[in-house]
């Protein structure tokens, strides 16, 4: 009971009160300033965009996150497996670091004709714009986590003999882990980027369509408040993402690890 | 410390109020840039055109009256201002008296479905260049024979009303709808490929890579807003109908001139978007002139509206979703006054 109270007092709480304040001070500025919808909708007029269009933003939210989760999944995998890669050969890591920095930085607007070309469009291509925009993270702490390894521990599997393999998988991979975790944890949210600007591109066919679509539509039709529904659809789901994976990584540390103390409960 | 702390989070939220107040597109009577008509030599404050696109040929009226000097012929400093995807001219000309701006009818009306008062006084393009760029090896040569395609693409920015007429008016169901990607590359790659384009544009680009093209004008089936109508905030309107008034009287000079000989005007618009060649320009304000003056219209009428033409297109915008019914003022979204009185030097332009 108690820690239910000191929960709710220093978790939420906080944001709760600062998120009616700004809400107030939003409602304020709107009225006050007498500010037309077209450059800034109040919020209940975007309360009411919310509840008027639910359906529509529930569906489009599922196709967007859906192509997120997917994306995120992929990425996950591909990225610990070229991290496997960069850890056994410095020759390799060197080589292809700057190949992987450019799936960071490469606009997706620049590769899209391409991916439109290969893959067509739809939700597979979705997916595979949202993972290319997760990918980096995840290389890029991986490959820190598997070197980062306790020398003395090196040391000790190379007394027993130990192969390359067993050093990866018995030593690397789970002293990477907590980097990985880490790595997961910012992909996730890029994956939701990736989603919703991917269908601005390579997106929806007549039928289907996610959270980018109803973001261009209310932008085209300049129904700001409408629009404003969209964004917070679209960070609701990446808060939901961002959650999901919080707590899977939590418990993975948890369990696997003799974990430091914010992690212990 | 805390103290500190409060007082910089006091001037941050009187910052942001004082913020509001200048966006605010009340036009209090106290604002000096509108103060009471002094005698002349009047200085007033600089003029904003904000486009709808990038500097195109259907701005070239508007570039012509700048480079002309037409603007400062009626004593008005001008500055022309390029848009692009999404630039939300409305929303800017209804934030700031002194903005101008350049965009189509239809968006007018969503616009002022949002409550942006602002008002269309000049409409230089009586006919939409709105159409959709076929291959002609696609051998569709009507809007029923593209309905009845299949495994066809097309695309169009599903949010822009004339892409909802389509939809509501043909059976689109077999073709897969896409977003506009903004250039033409891809359509150039594949014959079972359309896209939204302006008649005098994007054809020309294609045919010049080689790709004989077909247009299906979207006028045609009905949809005609007014093009690159000339919008100003209504506070403006009202407060100094005598700089509006001079405004239009430059726009339709402009437009005559770019009618009649463009050469010097492109090669401005050329310099300011070098991704549009002479030659496209030159085509393209050839290309303007029956868009412009349909049926003989005489130059001087150059800009006119009728009421009909906007009751029509609103009437087919709510019948098509793009606006609620109860968000509808059409008599409010334009007028006539500007256009009708006319100086006799005006109608000697038009002659030449």
């Amino acid at each position: 009971m108690k820690r239910w109270r000191l929960w709710l007092q220093d978790v939420v709480l906080p944001p709760a009160v600062l998120l009616l304040v700004l809400l107030l001070v939003w409602h304020a500025a709107v009225e006050v300033g007498r500010i037309k919808p077209i450059l800034l909708p109040g919020p209940l007029a975007v309360a009411e965009a919310v509840v008027r269009n639910f359906g529509k933003l529930a569906r489009a939210a599922a196709f967007s996150g859906s192509a997120a989760g997917l994306g995120f999944l992929i990425s996950l995998l591909a990225g610990t497996l070229i991290a496997f890669a960069f850890s056994q050969s410095k020759w390799l890591r060197c080589s292809g670091y700057p190949y992987a920095l450019f799936v960071q930085t490469v606009p997706i607007v620049a590769i899209a004709p391409l991916i439109v070309h290969w893959c067509g469009r739809g939700w597979h291509s979705v997916v595979l714009t949202a993972s290319i925009l997760g990918l980096f993270p995840i290389i890029s702490n991986g490959t820190s986590g598997l070197l980062s390894v306790d020398p003395d521990l090196l040391d000790l599997f190379r007394l027993n003999n130990a192969s390359r393999w067993q050093v990866l998988w018995k030593l690397r991979f789970p002293s990477a882990v907590p980097a990985l975790c880490a790595g997961a944890k910012t992909s996730c949210g890029l994956t939701v980027v990736g989603s919703i600007v991917g269908e601005y591109f390579v997106g929806y066919g007549s039928r289907s369509y996610g959270l980018g679509y109803l973001i261009l539509f209310t932008t085209d039709q300049l129904r700001m408040a409408e629009l404003f529904a969209a964004v917070l659809a679209s960070t609701l789901l990446a808060v939901l993402m961002f959650s999901a994976v919080s707590l899977a990584t939590t418990a993975i540390l948890q369990r696997w690890y003799d974990a430091p103390i914010e992690h212990r409960r | 410390m805390s103290r500190r702390l409060l007082m910089l989070a006091l001037l941050v939220v009187s910052g942001m109020a004082a913020g509001c107040e200048g966006t605010a597109p009340v036009l209090l009577p106290h604002d000096p840039r509108l103060a009471e008509p002094a005698p002349p030599p009047e200085e007033l404050p600089a003029i904003t055109l904000q486009l709808n696109w990038f500097p195109e040929a259907e701005h070239g009226g508007y570039y012509a009256a700048l480079v002309h000097g037409y603007f400062a012929d009626e004593g008005l400093k001008v500055v022309i201002e390029p848009g692009g995807p999404k630039a939300p001219v409305a929303a800017q000309v209804a934030s700031d008296p002194w903005r101008c701006g350049v965009d189509n009818a239809d968006k007018l009306l969503l616009a002022r479905a949002q409550e942006a008062d602002v008002v269309a006084v000049f409409a230089p393009l009586q006919d939409s260049p709105r159409c959709i760029l076929l291959h002609k090896s696609a051998g569709i040569t009507t809007f029923e024979e593209l309905s009845r395609q299949t495994g066809f693409t097309l695309a169009m920015n599903p949010g822009q009303p004339f892409a909802q007429f389509l939809t509501k008016k043909l059976a689109l169901s077999n073709i897969q709808m896409v977003p506009y990607p903004g250039n033409i590359n891809q359509f150039l790659l594949d014959s079972q490929f359309g896209q939204q384009a302006y008649s005098f544009s994007e054809p020309f680009v294609a045919e010049r890579q080689g790709v004989a093209t077909h247009t299906l004008m979207v006028s045609d089936l009905g949809f005609n807003p007014y093009t690159s109508l000339l919008l100003v905030n209504a506070a403006l309107m009202k407060e100094r109908p005598d700089v509006v008034r001079k405004l239009v009287r430059a726009a339709r000079r402009g437009w005559q001139k770019y009618l009649s000989d463009p050469a010097a005007t492109n090669k401005y618009i050329h310099e300011q978007n070098p991704e549009m060649s002479l030659e496209i320009l030159e085509y393209g304000a050839a290309a303007l002139k029956p868009l412009c003056l349909p049926h003989d219209l005489p130059a001087t009428l150059l800009g006119q509206m009728t009421p009909e033409r906007w009751e029509t297109l609103a009437a087919q915008m709510v019948e098509i979703g793009s606006i609620p019914p109860e968000r509808v003022d059409v008599f409010r979204a334009f007028t006539l006054d500007f256009l009708t009185e006319q100086r006799p030097e005006d109608a000697a332009v038009g002659r030449n």
